[in-house]
């Protein structure tokens, strides 16, 4: 069931809930219904990922105004300073991974989204440019900045160091 | 190449976007620069902790059942309003609606039914195979992550012993085997996982058709050669990583 498993966790990543995931991704499938006949019939999964980001943004203007609104790209010193929280406690609170999926879970969703469509469905640029509709040199300037940002969290490189046993 | 021009292209690099040239290019420039190696590393360690510790989310068991009965109980107007020129298919009614629901299920859901009649090649047949195999849950007949018990398994059932390669340490574990038919004769299918894709593994003894590199309806098709066998993977990961895996077990399978 491979389609429905990358739309259900593109919108997992990017409603950040269980609950409205599923509804996003059921709004989803009754779209695809409705342009069944956009679809390039080699490019399934890339198309279907479309149509569930198209409804997810419906669906947060509805539900979650402020998130769009906030995530103009002006939260994203916020998010470095959201993920300065002190590094022994955090790593004492919470398995590791839940770290690296809370910094993930925090940063703003124009860069979330293409961080999650290029590492965790290995899309192409030019796939993801589609996707997210905007253009190629948008999508590596926002994938630099994902990643800068999950590389600067605090919490993260004290791990990573921890793991390594020392300072790089 | 200095610096600041492998700079802008380091992301590109890692990301498998570069053409040959200017790959060469900054793997000459990687090698005779640690900073620029260090960030690079960074990068990849980056990922190998966002694949390995980042949870991907499969779809609850739940979900696709919900959906399935969300896209059956949708309204035909629900197709029409996108349908200008509606009136000249309402006669085909509900079955055209229904077919409609059909066809976004099986790219969505995964009911994907390749006519390979119409294009029959060996991809095509591969391809159908797994998804048949993937639908009728039937995909592993043999489970076990064990090579060992595959092996004897698959041995036992077919006129050749296939080689059985375990890489997990690699991210691709073995989760067993199925005997299937390719091409009109018995076939050895290993399945492997890949993060939360399943992979199947075709191999049997050398033939002359090697379909090239191709996707079909949302999987991939990778083709490779080992002495003495003929492997054929196919999956929804991407085409470079199914790649990979399919030519490193073709490296390291010993030869019948």
């Amino acid at each position: 069931m491979p389609h429905l498993n990358a739309g259900y966790n593109l919108a997992r990543w990017l409603a950040r809930d269980a609950h409205d995931a599923e509804d996003v991704v059921q709004d989803a499938c009754i779209r695809a219904l409705k342009y069944i006949g956009s679809l390039n019939r080699a490019d399934a999964r890339a198309w279907f990922l479309t149509i569930v980001r198209h409804a997810f943004y419906d669906w947060c203007e509805r539900n979650r105004p402020a998130e769009i609104a906030r995530d103009d790209g002006s939260a994203i010193e916020a998010a470095v300073d959201h993920a300065a929280v002190d590094p022994e406690q955090a790593a004492l609170r919470r398995a590791e991974s839940k770290v690296l999926a809370d910094a993930i879970a925090e940063l703003p969703l124009a860069f979330r989204e293409v961080l999650i469509l290029r590492e965790m469905e290995e899309l192409s640029y030019k796939e993801i440019a589609r996707i997210a509709d905007i253009p190629i040199g948008t999508v590596m300037s926002r994938l630099a900045r994902a990643r800068a940002l999950l590389q600067g969290s605090t919490r993260l490189r004290a791990i990573g160091e921890r793991a390594s046993g020392g300072v790089r | 190449m200095n610096c600041n021009e492998a700079e802008t292209l380091l992301a590109r690099y890692g990301d498998g976007e570069l053409d040959g040239v200017k790959r060469r290019l900054i793997e000459r420039h990687l090698r005779g620069c640690a900073q620029c190696a260090a960030r690079h590393a960074d990068m990849l360690a980056l990922r190998a902790r966002l694949r390995s510790e980042a949870p991907y989310f499969a779809a609850p068991p739940g979900l696709r059942e919900r959906v399935r009965a969300a896209v059956a109980s949708t309204p035909a107007s629900a197709s029409g309003v996108t349908r200008p020129s509606g009136d000249r298919w309402r006669w085909l009614g509900g079955g055209a609606f229904a077919g409609c629901a059909a066809t976004v299920l099986a790219f969505v859901v995964g009911t994907t039914v390749v006519d390979w009649r119409e294009n029959r090649d060996l991809a095509v047949e591969a391809v159908a195979l797994h998804v048949r195999a993937t639908l009728d849950r039937q995909q592993i007949q043999v489970a076990s992550s064990d090579s060992h018990t595959v092996k004897p398994w698959l041995s036992a059932r077919l006129d050749y012993s296939p080689p059985v390669l375990d890489l997990a340490a690699e991210g691709f574990p073995l989760l067993g085997g199925r005997l299937d038919t390719l091409d009109k004769r018995p076939v050895a299918a290993l399945v492997y996982r890949y993060r939360n894709h399943t992979i199947d593994v075709f191999v049997r003894p050398e033939s002359a058709d090697a379909p090239p590199l191709r996707t079909l309806r949302g999987f991939n098709v990778a083709h490779a050669r080992s002495p003495g066998w003929d492997w054929l993977a196919v999956s929804d990961v991407s085409s470079e990583v199914l790649t990979a895996f399919v030519e490193r077990l073709a490296r390291e399978a010993p030869a019948p």
